[in-house]
């Protein structure tokens, strides 16, 4: 045993691992990434772990391991589980062989972006177990619990972590792992559980599926992996606390016991098992009971199924949560629902200030809109954007932008205001056809970053050159998944690929779709990038606009700049032309000049194509330069007009 | 006093301190300024006394300038990862407008350290916007009920002609001066400081010494 401070979302990979997993496959997505990256960065013998094209790919490929006969764990944000669901629900009818594991990372509150979505309902529609682990030293223990379960009963279990968990670094006694003898491949060919042709293959599964979560119910029974604790007298208050919201019990009866709430009285029900519904611990809890108080994030999941047992069951006391008490359906718990709650369900004199701080402090802060990292080559594209809907004579209101997940939407924030929509993986190019039917009579363009078109965008472009729909879309490719940490994708260049792995050039491949009017523009070269903008906005059908130049920031950690550029003070006359429209964070203000901070400047230069009085100069020619060079002549070659 | 020396003093403050207790501090600043790292040094420091922790950091959009804020609960066995509003008992604010988002979650008679470093967004620099006062956070600082130990960015001292880290500064005089030196003990983190940074040991421990030793202002 050794103690480490580890992440959530490592110590959920650390206990994949020393519970024998083979192959760990996933798609980066915040807060859920770490937890395949730190595995990636282990390269633990014996086990396959990469980065797949999205997250129905990789879900796809962790149950083909598992019909093989090896544990394999897949991981995602939420959204990518939507993604992913296709599949999944399939995958649930069939079952599984070795031991399959579903990690995703849900995000109450919204820290990162994206929906609050509960992805405990999912589990609900699909009939899977789901494990929602309050702790990150929980979160390792129970990945072991996961894998047995999933053995036993035959079927994927999720393992799903809130941000909270997931970001929290936390001591954890972490054992010694016991080699784990390697499972030979077993190929079962079996139609009538691994194919869905015809009612009578698909309603036998269903029935499969559902007898798999009844067996799921004992099996988490017999692991004890819910707890129920009842107190020594009947008719008092019994808390239920699902995943995370455990976590603040303690600390919410300390605070709690101060108004007159006695912890002796009361009966509780810890929830680490949220599908199959715990019945049998809740009915207990009712019998004992007077009063229920719920504590889960999100939607009222076991809330509901409380409800529906205490209706079976003729209960009549209170049941305290959203439906019927205090809580909210939006943002995450802490302890002060813990004590709101308590108060409700006991009438205690909890004071309303109790954890009301001032927010008078907060509306005197200045706002921060995050904006493109220094040297960002989006930044250029967006510029080049505005500036040829500017040239070829819209208003910027009157040209529809879509944007897309990842780096590429900071333009829809200031000084760009360019992006209109975000929806999902690959939605920008969707949407853009759709504003062309929908009737726009201003050209329609839609932006999208490298690793998200490898995503999903490829489908909507191959949709839009089989229709033919008058559309640009402008390829934002830096070579990275820049926005979750720097994951390598198809596209990655061949020299940051795994050895063995070949890199998938989207120059070559819009080509090959079956676009003709593809152009490939440097971002750092204002004038010619939005000259080709303007052009393919002014020509008709599918025209893909490839915007290259790699991430400055992974640049920057080899030690590559784009080239130099130098204030001439005395031309400077403060007019912020560089500053209104790069809005680049390397350069601030000082008594009579702008200023460069030479350590944030990737010299990209795009300050200086904006200044009209020559007071920002580039100064030589760099290695980056001839990099992206090199790329264009490259990618020209497979360039058509 | 030379560097040893306060250290032991404060360690053996430290080895005094038996009782029971929890201890929730709060971390805010801007990307880019050490403020995770202050973070991971308590954490670490906490492990290696047995004393239970949680640090929950929030990045956002990690990037150079955007808002980052991290909470370190310390002494529950289980404890829930977010500190709730008025329960803080130090804030350690790295940046002047970030500091007003912390304001809510000080606990009535908590620290509150301000490193009064100023970080203005575009719109701020453009004239487009407003930016707090010193005297307006200090205004707000005190009606929560705050402690406040206020740095300017000023203080910050030189090592070989260049500023130390802030943020191994800020922590010192965090240690130096509210009841965190009640919680760690200042030898653990400069073996801590020393460990994490191989390559610029001396800076770091100068800061943070620097900063144990800081005199608190008025701002």
């Amino acid at each position: 045993m050794e103690t480490k401070l580890l992440t959530g979302n490592q110590a959920l990979a650390l206990g994949a691992l020393h519970a024998g997993v083979r192959v760990v496959t996933g798609y980066p997505g915040t807060p859920s990434t770490e937890a395949l990256a730190c595995l990636l960065a282990l390269e633990p013998e014996g086990v396959y772990v990469e980065w797949s094209t999205n997250e129905k790919v990789a879900l796809e490929i962790a149950a083909g391991a598992s019909w093989a006969g090896q544990r394999a764990l897949c991981t995602m944000k939420m959204s990518g589980l939507n993604v992913a669901y296709d599949s999944l629900i399939s995958i649930a009818y069939s079952g599984c062989i070795g031991g399959l594991v579903v990690y995703v990372a849900d995000d109450p509150g919204v820290h990162a972006g994206m929906a609050e979505q509960d992805s405990r309902g999912f589990a609900l529609m699909s009939d899977l177990p789901m494990l929602d682990p309050a702790s990150v030293e929980e979160a390792y223990r129970l990945m072991r619990s996961a894998f047995e379960l999933s053995e036993r009963v035959g079927s994927p279990v999720f393992v799903r972590l809130v941000g909270a968990v997931a970001h929290s670094q936390a001591p954890v006694e972490v054992e010694e792992p016991a080699p784990i003898p390697r499972r030979k491949a077993r190929l079962v060919r079996d139609i009538a559980r691994f194919t869905k042709a015809g009612s009578a293959i698909c309603t036998a599964q269903h029935r499969d599926l559902l007898a798999r979560l009844e067996k799921a119910a004992r099996v988490i029974g017999e692991m004890g992996l819910n707890r129920l604790q009842l107190a020594s007298k009947t008719g008092g208050l019994g808390i239920v606390a699902s995943g995370v919201t455990a976590s603040y019990l303690e600390e919410g009866f300390e605070i709690a016991a101060r108004f007159g709430f006695e912890r002796g009285a009361v009966s509780v029900l810890w929830i680490t098992a949220v599908n199959p519904f715990p019945t049998d611990e809740v009915r207990a809890l009712l019998r004992h009971s007077s009063t229920i108080l719920v504590l889960e994030e999100l939607e009222p999941y076991i809330e509901k199924g409380i409800c529906v047992e205490a209706r079976r069951m003729g209960f009549t006391g209170r049941i305290v949560g959203k439906l019927d008490g205090p809580f909210e359906r939006v943002g995450e718990y802490g302890v002060e629902q813990v004590v709101r709650g308590i108060g409700a369900a006991l009438s205690l004199p909890i004071p309303d200030d109790l954890f009301q701080g001032s927010e008078a402090a907060e509306s005197l802060a200045a706002e921060r809109p995050i904006t493109f990292c220094a040297g960002c080559p989006h930044r250029g594209t967006f510029m080049a954007i505005n500036r040829a809907i500017r040239k070829a004579g819209y208003k910027k209101n009157e040209v529809v932008v879509t944007g897309d997940i990842g780096c590429t939407i900071l333009g829809m924030n200031p000084p760009f205001h360019t992006a209109w929509t975000e929806v999902s993986m690959g939605a920008s190019v969707g949407l853009a056809q759709g504003f062309v039917h929908g009737g726009a009579e201003t050209p329609v363009i839609a932006t999208i970053g490298d690793s998200t078109f490898f995503h999903a965008g490829i489908p909507g472009l191959i949709n839009a050159v089989q229709h033919q729909v008058p559309l640009t879309l402008v390829i934002l490719d830096n070579g990275w998944t820049s926005m979750t940490g720097m994951q390598v994708n198809p596209g990655t260049d061949e020299t940051f690929q795994r050895p063995g792995d070949r890199r998938v050039d989207i120059a070559e491949l819009i080509p090959a779709l079956g676009v003709e009017r593809f152009f490939i523009i440097d971002p750092f070269d204002l004038d010619e990038a939005a000259a080709t903008i303007q052009k393919a906005l002014e020509l008709p059908g599918v025209k893909v606009v490839l915007s290259r130049q790699e991430c400055a920031i992974q640049a920057m950690r080899r030690g590559i700049r784009a080239g130099k550029v130098r204030v001439i003070p005395e031309n400077c006359n403060l007019c912020k032309l560089c500053i209104t429209h790069t809005g680049c964070p390397a350069i601030g203000i000082d008594e009579d000049t702008i200023v460069i901070d030479p350590a944030l400047c990737y010299g990209c230069g795009l300050c200086a194509q904006v200044c009209n009085r020559e007071a920002i100069e580039r100064v030589g020619e760099s290695a980056s330069q001839r990099v992206s060079e090199s790329a264009i002549e490259r990618g020209s070659e497979g360039a058509r007009e | 006093m030379s560097l040893t020396s306060r250290i032991t003093h404060h360690a053996s403050r430290f080895t005094h301190h038996t009782s029971r207790f929890t201890f929730d501090i709060l971390l805010v600043g801007v990307g880019g300024q050490g403020v995770l790292s202050i973070g991971e040094i308590v954490a670490e420091a906490a492990c290696r006394r047995s004393i239970p922790v949680n640090l929950y950091p929030i990045k956002g959009m990690a990037q150079r300038g955007g808002f980052v804020k991290a909470q370190v609960r310390l002494g529950r066995e289980v404890t829930g990862p977010n500190i709730p509003q008025k329960g803080a008992d130090l804030v350690i604010a790295m940046e002047r407008s970030e500091a007003l988002k912390a304001v809510r979650f000080v606990r009535p008679g908590g620290d509150f350290v301000l490193f009064d470093h100023v970080w203005v967004p575009m719109a701020v620099m453009l004239g487009k916007a407003d930016y707090p006062t010193p005297e307006q956070v200090s205004e707000q600082i005190q009606e929560a009920g705050g402690r406040m130990h206020y740095l300017a960015p000023e203080s910050l001292p030189l090592y070989k002609g260049v500023p130390v880290p802030a943020n191994i500064f800020v922590l010192g005089a965090a240690v130096g001066h509210t009841r965190l030196a009640d919680v760690l003990s200042p030898s653990d983190i400069v073996q801590i400081v020393q460990t994490k940074w191989t390559r610029s040991t001396e800076r770091n421990v100068f800061a943070f010494q620097a900063g144990l030793e800081a005199s608190i202002q008025e701002p």
